[in-house]
């Protein structure tokens, strides 16, 4: 008994952190169709944020030497500035063509990205020391809570209950998911364009730079391609979830953690390696029994 | 890089006025390795070794009396690009040719130089298929095969450290990996029984978390004595993060390519973590040699090499040098000839073995470390007897 529970806490927080990234994609797509795959080097340039850019493979720690409220901060900041900036070097200008080029332009930025990491910081995977006390595990009845599992789950639900609100209670929140609904017709109504736009890159970059710090928690390490299996697997999960819908985006992120758990904790030793492939399946299957994902949003639908 | 090449044939040139008149054209010797790119991190540190030997075998007047020359061009760690990088350089008329410490990013250029005729010699590559049965009977690598890395840390777990059973996680990310576990697996069953090993689960190096692998190896019915994990950093790093952080406090046994300090701090205070090395970069290493090699690179370049990898590529050139002069000329069959004689021949990187089948170690001795106080300790240096059979090599009919 005490195993399944255990199972269901691993599978629950890792859909947590998958959560956040489908969240912080979905956010953006909502607003301007643009599936940003900079995403994935929003979260490695937070990371890397912690420790001084050199050459070194042994940095001295830069924000990571910081106390934890101004390091959290910090690293936020770094993303949401570098997530703007994304947005008004590489998007703003492109907003008016397909969105296949936007797509283009988004491969572009990370390939960029990716390559300015490895300048200066070198392709060497580095190590940070930060929050060792959070990745210790707490036993709870029997079950054991890695604290940075249990700081996931706290984290992904926070962050979640304060984006509802801000889309529900607050003029911007509400003018965001207009502009989600119909761009174009939000736009005619008065709707400040790159304001909202400006503001949900924020957002993504803040939910970014969350994962950043999630994730250096857990594995103590960095690395160029960091960002990339979250940001794949977020992928999935908004396109299960329903392009555009924001619950959509934080079920499907949950759903593709619980099934990647759950697989590898339940297949057979022989097939455990096809992980992936079973996850990948899963998605393949809930496209055809539902084209338009979990959660459909009628911006979506018109789109048919 | 370059600018070491410019030094060398600077020095060269300062050489060759006052020598007279130049006795004989140098030999050459080309570099087909990732300048830039993920692999450049690999090939960098035993690159800068193996110039730091030529530099050695210059200054002491040469090989057969003739000063070698290099040249190196980046294959900007692009499989296409190392096949050209290399054929470029054969045809620049190079002697041997030096490629990539990876099978499928050196292979392209070691096949340019095969075409040729040429001697290539990878790095690192730790795949037996950088040889004979893979690339050709031209084809060398510096290192030992990945298996003969699992074998001889299942050896010493078993006979120097008393472990009686062994859980073993496996990255499936790189075949390196799924080698050295294999190596593993076959000398751990055959020292203590196939029953011993009490579990196997599997791992991706980018998973985000290691969690229900960890669930798995706690709600064993009987915990097992020690934990191999056959990885790379960083995801072996943060997996060994993860297995602490859960309280699993068993020794971790682990492969070569986790060694080094640059990853330690992803899991302060780390204790009970053992793996084969080349060498200790951290002037403990038992062997004179190395401590040797050690204090030359840092007259050379300021500073230790950047990973215990180097010393196979200084390694490499002296091999290749040495089989040069009882050769008594550069050209590859003749070269070859003798290498394939090397039994137990004393180099640098330990003694080093070559037959007509086999141009990879199986069994050269490693130096076990063990992670205490945030550094690598030498512990001792152990030889594996467990030889692992061409099946387990290349890993066919397991």
């Amino acid at each position: 008994m005490a195993n399944i529970v255990q199972v269901l806490v691993d599978a629950i927080a890792l859909g947590s952190l998958y959560a956040l990234v489908a969240l912080a994609i979905g956010l953006v797509f909502g607003v301007m169709r643009l599936v940003n795959f900079a995403q994935a080097d929003y979260i490695t340039i937070g990371a890397y944020a912690l420790v001084v850019p050199t050459a070194s493979v042994t940095p001295p720690l830069l924000l990571g030497a910081l106390p934890a409220a101004v390091m959290i901060g910090g690293v936020l900041l770094v993303v949401v500035v570098l997530a703007l900036l994304t947005e008004r070097v590489a998007f703003r200008p492109l907003r008016n063509s397909n969105p296949s080029t936007l797509l283009i332009s988004s491969f572009a930025v990370s390939y960029f990205l990716q390559n300015l990491v490895m300048l200066i910081h070198t392709g060497r995977p580095k190590s940070v020391g930060i929050g060792q006390s959070l990745a210790n595990a707490v036993e709870i009845g029997g079950v054991r809570v890695p604290g940075v599992q249990l700081l996931t789950m706290v984290v992904t639900a926070g962050l979640l209950v304060a984006l509802v609100l801000f889309l529900k209670r607050t003029p911007l929140g509400v003018q965001m998911r207009a502009a989600a609904e119909n761009f174009q017709m939000a736009r005619l109504l008065g709707m400040p364009a790159n304001r909202v736009i400006a503001l949900a890159f924020a957002i993504s970059g803040l939910l970014s730079g969350a994962v950043s710090l999630l994730l250096t928690i857990q594995t103590g390490t960095l690395d160029l391609r960091m960002g990339l299996m979250p940001v794949v697997y977020g992928f999935f999960a908004t396109v299960i979830g329903g392009m555009g819908s924001l619950p959509g985006a934080a079920l499907g992120g949950f759903l593709v953690g619980v099934a990647s758990v759950l697989l590898q904790t339940y297949l057979p030793a022989d097939l455990r390696p096809f992980r992936d492939a079973g996850v990948f399946t899963l998605v393949i299957l809930i496209l055809l029994v539902r084209p338009q994902g979990l959660i459909v949003t009628s911006a979506a639908k018109e789109r048919v | 890089m370059k600018s070491f090449a410019v030094a060398a044939s600077a020095a060269i040139a300062l050489l060759l006025p006052s020598t007279g008149v130049r006795a004989e054209e140098p030999i050459k010797i080309g570099f087909a390795i990732a300048e830039s790119g993920w692999l450049s991190n690999y090939d960098s540190a035993p690159f800068k070794a193996a110039v730091m030997k030529i530099e050695e075998i210059n200054k002491a007047g040469g090989l057969l009396g003739r000063q070698i020359e290099y040249s190196v061009m980046d294959t900007k760690t692009d499989q296409a690009r190392a096949a050209t990088v290399g054929a470029q350089l054969v045809d620049g008329g190079v002697d041997m040719l030096v490629v990539s410490c990876d099978y499928d990013f050196g292979a392209p250029s070691a096949l340019a130089a095969k075409q040729a005729g040429k001697i290539a010699f990878s790095l690192c590559a730790a795949d037996p298929k950088m040889g004979v049965q893979g690339v050709g009977s031209l084809t060398f690598t510096a290192n030992s095969a990945a298996q003969s890395e699992g074998i001889a840390i299942a050896e010493y777990a078993q006979k120097k450290m008393n472990l009686k059973s062994v859980y073993v996680l496996e990255d499936l990310t790189i075949e390196y990996n799924k080698s050295a576990c294999a190596g593993f697996r076959a000398a751990w069953a055959a020292g203590g029984g196939q029953e011993t090993i009490l579990g196997n689960d599997t791992f991706k190096n980018d998973d985000p978390s290691i969690a229900s692998q960890i669930t798995r190896l706690k709600g064993l019915a009987k915990q097992p004595e020690a934990v191999f994990v056959c990885s790379f950093t960083p995801g072996g790093a943060s997996a060994v993060r993860q297995l602490r952080a859960a309280g699993i406090d068993l020794p971790i046994l682990a492969n070569t390519a986790m060694v080094d300090n640059y990853w330690l701090n992803a899991v302060p205070g780390l204790k009970d973590f053992y793996l084969p090395a080349f060498m200790s970069l951290y002037g403990d290493d038992p062997r004179p040699e190395m401590a040797k090699f050690l204090e030359s690179h840092k007259a050379r370049y300021g500073e230790p090499p950047v990973s215990s990898y180097a010393v196979l590529g200084y390694s490499l050139i002296e091999q290749w040098a040495y089989a040069v002069e009882q050769a008594k000329t550069t050209e590859s069959e003749a070269v070859v000839g003798v290498m394939n004689s090397f039994k137990d021949q004393p180099f640098t990187a330990g003694p080093t073995s070559f037959t007509d089948q086999l141009h990879i170690q199986v069994d050269r001795p490693w130096l076990i470390m063990k992670v205490e106080n945030g550094s690598f300790h030498a512990v001792e240096v152990y030889r594996n007897s467990f030889k692992p059979d061409m099946k387990l090599l290349f890993r066919v009919g397991q």
